[in-house]
């Protein structure tokens, strides 16, 4: 193959290589440049120049003069010297910039960024561009206050200020960025939250158990400072519907059958496999054999200890009523009874609320008629009492009469008559056993004290107990039997298999979604944790093995928005060129280099010339195309500081050589060689160089090699 | 002058020329006939190394073709004059052009060069046709454009491959009229293959009959087609016949 190249045409083939390699790299790097330079511009004109503008404010296009007329009176009133202009509309938005006069450019100004604009009509949101200045995204709400105070300090700080979540801190002169920057990631990386999360359905108390978390720590991790910072609030990703299904989950696990298991101690249950108890079938299970239809299957939902709880997923016991207990079986594959796991206690708590709403009904019936027959009671009493006030009256009158009598009988001399003796023995009787009654106290029996019965208050607090029973009875006590009725019809007619079945499309749906449980947050000073380290030891403190742990840094450090736009702007430059070297070399490789491996195959395959045994398997010319592939497209590539993300040196070289071995494998595809032209020049006696310069490559694609022959050429 | 001895080509497993031996002597003009697929290209190929042949040894006045060098090979070829079946003429040149170009870039200056391209088209009958285009030309004309390229270098040995093998029969005529005429007005050593028996036995000094790889017969035209020993001569021998 190499004897082809003799007569001096290796030459004009490092030439063409090398030119290759050059125009790839000027064509790739010029255009990226180009692009770069236009992007730039563009950039300028949306931004401004650097320093000149504060905000871009995103407002509502139709608002735009109104807003604008408001921006005006800031500017004028408020801070005289504010430069205001427009820029790009995108989208139904119209953005202004909006520049601090230098004096205001302050603390105090850019925390009250809110209120100072908040009149702006249409105003959607606001982007934060102060120059020169230092982003820190993210920053976590415990150590914003902190953290403001720690880059005030900085050297070349002038004051760092809260935008949201994120913090900037305004530098004194852009050159102070590097170091402010590498300052404030060291600052950060000072503070360190840990996060503990609970999968769904957990309820945790984040105070006492963040309070035993930070115990934990601070035994492993003695000298570190800890503060829980938890905020017992869903994540803000949580959105409105899964908030909604995570209560439906907890409402129908409420409203489901509570099923406790005591658990035998060698019994080796998770959370999630199922075991199964008789419930009302008539089939007791036998471990081994096969489970009955109706057997009451229980997936596991938590283990703590020897105790465990679960859900009914298939199978009722609602018949039952109550309390159920029986021995449960791991349920195993091919529907058979397993091992004894321990014992199942099932409280039916439906069954018990419609117990309970049934006694409530009963009791306010009752309530009904007592109220009645208070009602009737008082009133009797009240009689009961005027009769006996008029019986004290008249006692009182007989008493006296007895006592003129007896006077009577005592002045009237010794001979009195056995009847009046008769009645005052019976009087005094009668007296005394009244009295007896009344006060078991009264040795003597004394009408004045009869009469100091109050009987006037007696009576007030009858009429009271009349007045109580009489709002009791107005109460609509069947109105509210018919409400507590209607709330006892309107239970979901749910059986625990379908709550079961509910839970589990629940838990599907929200499977895949990012559902932080409960969480827990613990910011850590002085000193890092693994949170790996720490996890499988929170685990077991807390006993719960499904809790994850992760460590979230309290900020991450951005360069200023031009800076990071910039930034970007480069490494769109870098993958332009390097697409267009891949592509260009690509061109090259097809339109000049194809000629050439198209004629050295030919003269291989019709001149007589020593063939290595190697070769009939590994075609010498594909190789060849594989090692000029690779070496332009690195060179190229590497002269037009080309750089596409995720693409490393060594796979631009495989790269290259896929491209030669393609080119190289179907050559003639790209640029057939005319087999009686190359043939006429070899009768006549012409050289390989000028079977190329006069007949191959004028025949070729026109390309450099056509380009860079035309000056061979002589016809 | 030319002495081939032993001379082998085999593509694959199918041979091509199986030990041929041929002598040609100077201003000799020998026909070479026989069926299709018998050989005679691959060994008038061979004999300027456009094949290059497995075994045997082709000599020209004593020197070895075989053993020559690139550029010796090369030297040799300029005086060889090859017209192929299909023309072969370089498809972006004119008329002109593909008479000379070769030997521009031999070296001889354009003008010489040019004089010599001029005469050649003029035996051949294409003067004024200089600045046309090949593709513009009928194949008789074209044929006779890629017989002018060859004599442009004075050859001293002119080798034919059926050079109206892929022309209309009307154009045949023209063609072999050109061949006639320069076989009998000068004395250049000729080697023709060809299927037109007439003009074989009006040109030929020698005919030679091969078949499957091999020389079956030889012998002056009259000779041959008078008493043919082999089957393919018998069988040129009904054509003429008939
Ligand atoms: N380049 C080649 N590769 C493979 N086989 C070839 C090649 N050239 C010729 N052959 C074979 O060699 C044998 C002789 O071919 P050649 O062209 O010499 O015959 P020919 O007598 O010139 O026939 P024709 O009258 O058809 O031109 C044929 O069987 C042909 O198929
Ligand atoms: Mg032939």
């Amino acid at each position: 193959m190499f004897r082809f190249f003799r007569d001096g045409l290796y030459r004009d083939y490092i030439i063409l290589i090398l030119v290759t390699i050059i125009v790839g790299a000027a064509v790739s790097s010029g255009v990226a440049w180009a692009v770069d330079a236009y992007f730039g511009d563009t950039i300028q004109e949306m931004i401004g120049d650097n320093g000149e503008y504060d905000l871009i404010l995103h407002i509502r296009e139709a608002s735009e003069e109104a807003a604008y007329r408001e921006l005006e009176r800031i500017a004028q009133q408020q801070y005289p010297g504010a430069v205001i202009s427009k820029t790009i509309s995108l989208a139904g938005q119209v953005n202004y910039l909006f520049g601090f006069p230098q004096e205001a450019k302050t603390v105090e100004t850019f925390s009250r960024l809110p209120s100072i604009f908040n009149a702006v009509p249409g105003l959607n949101a606001y982007t934060v561009i102060v120059e020169p200045s230092v982003l820190v995204r993210g920053v976590h709400p415990s150590v914003s206050e902190v953290l403001q105070q720690r880059f005030n300090e900085i050297d070349g700080v002038s004051f760092a200020f809260n935008d949201g979540k994120n913090m900037l801190i305004v530098l004194e002169s852009a050159e102070h960025s590097k170091t402010v920057m590498n300052e404030a990631r060291r600052i950060i990386k000072e503070y360190q939250v840990l996060e503990i999360r609970f999968p769904m359905g957990f309820d945790v108390d984040v105070q006492t158990t963040g309070n035993e978390v930070m115990q934990l720590l601070s035994q492993e991790y003695p000298g570190t400072r800890l503060a829980n910072v938890s905020s017992a609030e869903y994540g803000e990703e949580l959105d409105a519907l899964m908030k909604t299904l995570v209560e439906m989950r907890h409402f129908l696990l409420s409203y489901a059958s509570k099923v406790k298991i005591k658990l035998e101690p060698q019994s080796r249950l998770v959370v999630g496999e199922q075991i199964l108890v008789q419930g009302v079938s008539e089939q007791v299970p036998v471990t081994g054999q096969d489970a009955a239809p109706d057997h009451v299957m229980i997936e596991i939902l938590e283990i703590t200890g020897d105790q465990a709880q679960g859900m009914i997923v298939s199978g009722s016991v609602a018949a039952n009523g109550g309390i159920l207990t029986q021995p449960g079986y791991k349920y195993m594959s091919e529907n058979k009874v397993g091992q004894l796991v321990g014992e199942v206690q099932i409280e039916n708590e439906r069954y018990r609320l419609n117990y309970a709403i049934n006694e409530s009904l009963r009791l306010l019936r009752e309530l009904d008629d007592l109220s009645v027959e208070a009602a009737t009671a008082v009133e009797r009493a009240d009689k009961v009492l005027t009769t006996f006030q008029e019986a004290l009256m008249q006692l009182e009158v007989l008493q006296v009469q007895m006592q003129q009598l007896n006077k009577g009988l005592a002045e009237n001399g010794v001979q009195s008559t056995s009847e009046q003796l008769i009645i005052s023995l019976f009087l005094n009787g009668l007296l005394k056993n009244i009295a007896k009654s009344g006060s078991e106290a009264a040795a003597e029996f004394d009408l004045g004290e009869l009469e100091n019965l109050d009987v006037a208050s007696m009576r007030s607090s009858l009429s009271n107990l009349a007045e109580q029973i009489g709002s009791i009875q107005e109460i609509d006590v069947q109105a509210i039997i018919d409400q507590i009725t209607d709330i006892r019809d309107s239970l979901p007619e749910l059986d625990d298999e379908e709550i079961g079945k509910s839970v589990h499309l629940v838990d599907n749906y929200i499977a895949g979604q990012v559902i932080p449980g409960e969480r827990i947050q613990i910011l850590v000073e002085n000193g890092s944790i693994d949170e790996e380290k720490v996890e499988p030891l929170i685990r077991d403190q807390l006993q719960n093995q499904y809790l994850n742990i992760y460590s979230i840094a309290v900020g991450t450090v951005n360069p200023d928005t031009r800076t990071e736009v910039f930034r970007i702007l480069k490494e769109v430059r870098a993958t332009i060129a390097g697409i267009l070297s891949i592509v260009l070399v690509g061109v090259f490789l097809m339109l000049d280099h194809a000629t050439i491996f198209s004629t050295l195959k030919w003269f291989r395959a019709n001149q007589k010339q020593p063939k290595h045994r190697l070769a009939r398997f590994l075609n010498p010319i594909v190789i060849f195309g594989a090692v000029v592939g690779m070496t332009i497209l690195v060179t190229t590539y590497s002269l037009s500081n080309a750089s596409i993300p995720y693409v490393s040196m060594p796979m631009v070289a495989v790269i290259g050589t896929g491209l030669g071995v393609m080119i190289g494998m179907f050559s003639e595809k790209f640029s057939p060689v005319r087999a009686d032209e190359i043939m006429a020049g070899l009768a006549l006696g012409l050289s390989n160089a000028q079977i190329m310069h006069e007949i191959v490559i004028p025949d070729g694609r026109p390309g450099l090699l056509n380009l860079l022959n035309r000056t061979k050429q002589k016809f | 002058m030319l002495k081939i001895r032993g001379l082998r080509k085999q593509y694959g497993k199918q041979i091509a020329v199986d030990g041929v031996d041929l002598d040609v002597d100077r201003g000799e003009t020998v026909v070479i006939m026989g069926p299709s697929g018998c050989g005679k290209s691959t060994l008038i190929r061979c004999i300027n190394r456009l094949t290059e042949p497995d075994a045997g040894d082709i000599l020209l006045d004593g020197q070895s073709i075989l053993s020559l060098d690139d550029q010796s090979l090369r030297a040799f070829r300029r005086t060889v004059g090859f017209v192929f079946q299909q023309f072969n003429l370089i498809a972006r040149l004119s008329v002109l052009d593909n008479v000379m170009f070769h030997l521009v870039l031999a070296g001889v200056p354009r003008v010489q060069a040019e004089t010599r391209a001029k005469q050649a088209l003029a035996r051949v009958g294409l003067s004024g046709a200089e600045n046309k285009n090949p593709a513009n030309l009928s194949g008789g004309e074209q044929q006779r454009v890629g017989i002018a390229r060859a004599l442009a270098s004075n050859p001293q040995l002119m080798l034919w491959d059926e050079p109206t093998a892929s022309l209309d029969p009307i154009l045949i005529g023209e063609v072999l009229d050109v061949m006639e005429e320069l076989v009998r007005t000068t004395n250049t050593t000729s080697v023709i293959v060809t299927h037109e028996v007439g003009f074989a036995l009006k040109v030929a000094d020698r005919i030679i009959l091969m078949d499957k790889g091999k020389i079956v017969e030889e012998g002056s035209p009259r000779a041959i087609f008078a008493d043919p020993q082999s089957d393919v001569g018998k069988k040129y021998q009904r054509l003429i016949a008939s």
